[in-house]
Formats: C-alpha cells, sequence, structure tokens
C-alpha cells in the first residue's frame, strides 16, 4: 500500500477535524485549507508511478517513463479554486468581525430558527 | 457540428468580462446590459431546445475538437436543453427584477457574479466529464459566496461564512470521489465511466459514489450538509434567493442523478440508492417540521423549498424510468413556482421593508397582483389539482408504487398535509387580515409573475405536452446506454 495514501487520508482527517471542532473561526478556515491540501496530495498520489519522470516530454523521457500527467493538470485547477475559495472566506470574515466584534463561531448567531 | 450552442457557456462569460468595461464608459448601463445579454442567453437557449426536441438527438460540443476521452465535451440532450432554457428565462426574470431590488453598490460586481452564477449553472448541466463538472460547480459556489454577503450586513456575512465552510467540506468529498474513480477507472469522461462501470472496483464505486453525492448534496441541499440553505436564502439578495431556489439546486440535483445513473452497473450501485432515498426523506421530513415554525416568509420558502428538493432527490433514487421523469417534472414545476414565489415576497420586502409575516396583512389590499402571485404559487405547491405540482406529486406518488416504496406515498402525502397547514395560513394572513394603502406595483414586475403565474396554471390545465418533454429528459439521465452511444467516443464510434 502507497504511504502518501496514508498521510493524505491523515491531513483529510486532520482538517476535517479543525473544522468541525474549533470554535475559532480563522482555525476553521485554516483547516479547511489543510483538508483541501490532504485531497491535492491524494489526487496527486493516485496518478503516481515510483520511479518515473516528471510528465515533461524531453529527451530521454517518452511517455512510459512519465507518471500520469492527468492529476497533476487536476491539482493545478484545484489549488486555483481553493486560493478562490479561502481569500472569499476570509474577506467575508473580516466583513464578520467588524460587524460582530468576536470571532468565536458561538457568539456569531443572530440566524437561528 | 452544432459548435453555437457552445455560446451559452462563452457569451455569459465574456460578457461578466465586459461588464468592468462598461461600467467606466456608464454605470448606469450595466444592469440594463444584464438585462440583455440574460435575454440573448434565453433566445440561444431556445434554438437549442427546439433543434434537440425536432431532431431528437443531442448536441454534442467538442473542445478544440478533440474527441472524449481526451478532450472535454459538453453534451446537451433533452435534460441538459430544457433546463438551460429554464436556468436561462429564470435569469432573464430576475435581471429585470435586480434593477428594482439592489440598490446596494457596487452595482457591476452584483451583475458580474450574477453571469457567473448563471453560467456555473448551466455549465453544470451540460458538460460531460466529471472534473469539468467540480470546475463549474464551484464556479456557481465561489459565486453563489460572494452573492449571499452582497448585502454587507453582519447576517448576510455570518450566512456566507456558513455556506464557505460547509461548501468548502462538500467540494473536498467530492474531489476525494473523483480520485477514487480516476484511480479505478483511469477516465474522468461520464460516457467513458459509463461504458466501464461494469469493471470498476466495487469498494471504490461504492465510497466514491457515496462521497460525490455528500460533495454535491451541500449545493442540492440534502439534509446533513443543507444548514446553510435557510440562512443564505434570508439574507442574500431577492433575486438570488429565487435563482438558488429556481436552478442553482437543480443543477445539483441532476449532477447526482446523472453520476448515480451512469455509475449504475457497478456492483453494489443499490446500497448507494438506499442512502440517497434515506437523506432525500430526512430532508423532508425536516425541511416540513422546520418550515412550520417560521415567522419570516423568506425563511419559511425557504424550508419549503428543501422540502420538495428532498422530494426530488426520493424521485431519484427509486431507480426506475417513471421515478427519474417524475422527479424532473417536479425540478420544472418546482423551478417555475419557486421563481415566481420569491420573487413575489423579494418585491413585498422592498416595497414594505421586510419579509415578516405581519408585513403580509393585509397585501391583497395593497399589492393585489403580488398576492394573487404568491397564492397561486402556494396553493400549486401544496398539489391542488389544476395546478403544475399536482401532477409531479402524482407521477411520484405512482412511480413510488409501482418500484414498491409504499410508504414514499404517506411520505408525499404528509408532506403535502403539512404544507398546506402552513401556506393556508400564509393565504389567510395575505387576503383576511389587516387593512394598508394601495401600493403601485411596477409593470414590468406584475408582467413577469403574471407569466409565471400563467405558466403554473396552463401545465396544471394541459400537463400531458409537457409529460412528454418531461418523460424524454428522464431518460436521458435513466437511459445510460443510449447516452454512451450518443457521445462519440474515441475508438469507438468513429
Amino acid at each position: 500500500m502507497n504511504p502518501y495514501y496514508f498521510a493524505s487520508i491523515a491531513l483529510i482527517l486532520i482538517g476535517f477535524y479543525a473544522v468541525l471542532v474549533k470554535r475559532n473561526v480563522i482555525k476553521m478556515l485554516v483547516g479547511l485549507s489543510i483538508m483541501e491540501t490532504g485531497v491535492n496530495l491524494l489526487l496527486i498520489s493516485v496518478g503516481y508511478v515510483s520511479g518515473k519522470s516528471a510528465p515533461i516530454l524531453s529527451e530521454g523521457i517518452t511517455p512510459d517513463k512519465a507518471v500520469d500527467p492527468i492529476p497533476q493538470a487536476l491539482v493545478l485547477t484545484a489549488i486555483v479554486i481553493g486560493v478562490a475559495t479561502t481569500a472569499l472566506a476570509l474577506s467575508v470574515v473580516i466583513n464578520l468581525y467588524e460587524k460582530y466584534k468576536t470571532l468565536n463561531v458561538e457568539e456569531i448567531r443572530r440566524l437561528r430558527g | 457540428m452544432n459548435q453555437y450552442a457552445s455560446l451559452l457557456i462563452a457569451l455569459p462569460l465574456f460578457s461578466a468580462f465586459f461588464i468592468p468595461i462598461l461600467k467606466r464608459i456608464s454605470k448606469n448601463a450595466v444592469m440594463p446590459f444584464l438585462a440583455f445579454v440574460t435575454l440573448i442567453q434565453t433566445g440561444i437557449a431556445a434554438l437549442v431546445f427546439k433543434e434537440v426536441y425536432t431532431t431528437g438527438k443531442p448536441i454534442i460540443v467538442l473542445a478544440g475538437g478533440f474527441k472524449p476521452p481526451v478532450g472535454i465535451n459538453l453534451y446537451i440532450g433533452h435534460f441538459a436543453a430544457l433546463f438551460v432554457l429554464v436556468i436561462a428565462a429564470v435569469s432573464f426574470l430576475m435581471a429585470l427584477f435586480s434593477i428594482k431590488a439592489v440598490s446596494i453598490e457596487p452595482k457591476d460586481k452584483y451583475a458580474m457574479l450574477f453571469l457567473l452564477l448563471m453560467l456555473g449553472a448551466t455549465g453544470m448541466i451540460s458538460t460531460g466529464d466529471i472534473f469539468n463538472l467540480f470546475v463549474f460547480m464551484e464556479i456557481t459556489a465561489i459565486s453563489a459566496y460572494a452573492l449571499t454577503a452582497y448585502n454587507k450586513t453582519g447576517e448576510a456575512s455570518e450566512a456566507a461564512l456558513k455556506y464557505v465552510v460547509l461548501g468548502g467540506v462538500g467540494s473536498s468529498f467530492f474531489l476525494v470521489g473523483i480520485a477514487l474513480i480516476y484511480g479505478s477507472l483511469g477516465t474522468l469522461n461520464m460516457a467513458h465511466i459509463a461504458q466501464l462501470a461494469g469493471l470498476i472496483n466495487p469498494t471504490a464505486a461504492k465510497v466514491g459514489l457515496a462521497l460525490l453525492i455528500f460533495g454535491l448534496a451541500v449545493e442540492a441541499e440534502q439534509f446533513p450538509l443543507n444548514a446553510w440553505a435557510p440562512d443564505a436564502y434570508q439574507e442574500a439578495p431577492h433575486p438570488v434567493t429565487a435563482m438558488f431556489s429556481a436552478f442553482v439546486v437543480k443543477a445539483s440535483l441532476y449532477a447526482i442523478g446523472r453520476i448515480l445513473y451512469i455509475l449504475s452497473a457497478a456492483e453494489g450501485w443499490s446500497s448507494i440508492l438506499r442512502l440517497l432515498i434515506i437523506l432525500g426523506t430526512l430532508t423532508v421530513i425536516l425541511g416540513e417540521m422546520s418550515a412550520l415554525r417560521q415567522t419570516n416568509v423568506k425563511r419559511m420558502f425557504a424550508y419549503s423549498s428543501i422540502a420538495q428538493v428532498g422530494l426530488i432527490a426520493v424521485g431519484l433514487a427509486l431507480g426506475t424510468a417513471a421515478g427519474v421523469s417524475a422527479s424532473v417534472f417536479h425540478m420544472f414545476n418546482h423551478a417555475i413556482v419557486k421563481a415566481l414565489m420569491f420573487l413575489a415576497v423579494g418585491y413585498v420586502a422592498v416595497e414594505l421593508g421586510g419579509a415578516e409575516i405581519d408585513k403580509f396583512e393585509g397585501l391583497g389590499k395593497r399589492m393585489p397582483v403580488t398576492a394573487f402571485a404568491i397564492t397561486v404559487g402556494a396553493i400549486s405547491i401544496i398539489g391542488i389539482p389544476l395546478f403544475n405540482v399536482f401532477w409531479s406529486k402524482i407521477q411520484l406518488i405512482l412511480a413510488a408504487l409501482s418500484a414498491q416504496y409504499t410508504w414514499v406515498v404517506a411520505l408525499i402525502l404528509g408532506a403535502s398535509l403539512v404544507e398546506a397547514t402552513y401556506y393556508i395560513r400564509l393565504i389567510h394572513a395575505i387576503w383576511f387580515k389587516g387593512e394598508g394603502e394601495k401600493v403601485k406595483e411596477n409593470t414590468v414586475l406584475v408582467l413577469a409573475m403574471l407569466l409565471l403565474a400563467a405558466l403554473i396554471i396552463v401545465v396544471g390545465i394541459y400537463p400531458e405536452p409537457f409529460w412528454d418533454i418531461m418523460q424524454k429528459a428522464g431518460s436521458d439521465i435513466f437511459d445510460v446506454a443510449q447516452y454512451v452511444k450518443n457521445v462519440p467516443l474515441m475508438g469507438v464510434n468513429p
């Protein structure tokens, strides 16, 4: 079994734990980012073949000597999406802090029912 | 090839990037431009709809001319053609409503996000590639987060934060699902996945499918992940709420249905159906129970919307062609009804300064056409005969009976009963309580509301032609063999 799988699933679970348990909004977003990193690592390791080179066609590198390039393309897209989500979430948090003067999720509860 | 269908994606995207330039020329031109673009989009969507339903063949757009699975393709079959039209038409009406309802600056950002939301939902429905689906889902989701926070109040930020956190968790789940399926089959094209589905490792199929469904369940408002929905519905600008309910949810439900059925050849698939039917049932029950005790009408409609969406998920999970067609019919009816109701409620909130139930007392005397629109929508969603939702509920019940899920019948009837309780309470408040000055209603919005109300009644009185369309759209999702045959896969049918 590939050790990268364990590492990436551990990262996903650590991030998920932070999202569920932490009471500080910033820490929850950090957890979300850790989760995304874990997912990206998982995608990369799905396409990884031990002992092969980066998928760039150059001298001495033929397609059968390179790892699968598709997951890497996917991860590039996923990273960009993750950055956009994080940036947006942080700007929402700035506005939230101005209005509520707190970052504790238990005190940010005007909407309920 | 009918490459003009790719304009459905290209037009909103280019228009969104054109808006900052337009803003420099004239600030007041932004909102009319938004209405104009959505009108053109409706025109293109109507052409695509006509073409697909007259030829009976899907329109397939190949990106860069590469055949799938190497290239990415758009697949506009019967379902996508129908819903692209619904999306564009609802967006057009909401763009008209935005001119009246959105007064907070920066309006140019609003218009851009509006177009991107429409683009994302259109893309989710018409793509033929599972990762492309993820990208469109994120376009939809990120513009939806931003639009939720658009009013810049503390409550709006709170709702948006809940949405971002749940959406982020959901998109991570979705990507893990993609990784599992790609790891097992080595392809991302939906038709190719369907073709190879019999070979997939059963564990990877089950876990992957469950993760994909959980990922989509955030946008599709299914039970454990829908806590964001009532808050976001309540705090988002009024036209955006209508768009969420009318098509953002529907796009995700379609994605659930499509992904579910392309993997139907996988071993252990029926356990995923059971998972989805349980999620859907819980969504219906919790949605209806929460709707009962709301005092804010917009929030009440949000819970009602969640409950209806649960019924659609139950229909998709019945696993029969009739169930899927009934679900599609319910999606269509619900899109019209909720577009009408959120339009009317939003208009009341703009005119009278809030959506609490006491604002609705005497509405029948103050804003008669708006009150009439809410009444038509409410009666329809309860499922009274001669209104459109009646027919889709009947079809859902018939499909459930023939699939031998008797308790689903009880669920649908019970849900209708609860809906009757809270909607009749609202109708009573509108027509038989309170007094007030008459407010002059906006002509454009009156026409939009009357148009949607007329559509509800037309579908209610002549359901057969619509039911034919829905059955074609439903079999587009259900009949996977035909789907695979339609997509020109490389090396399979040259």
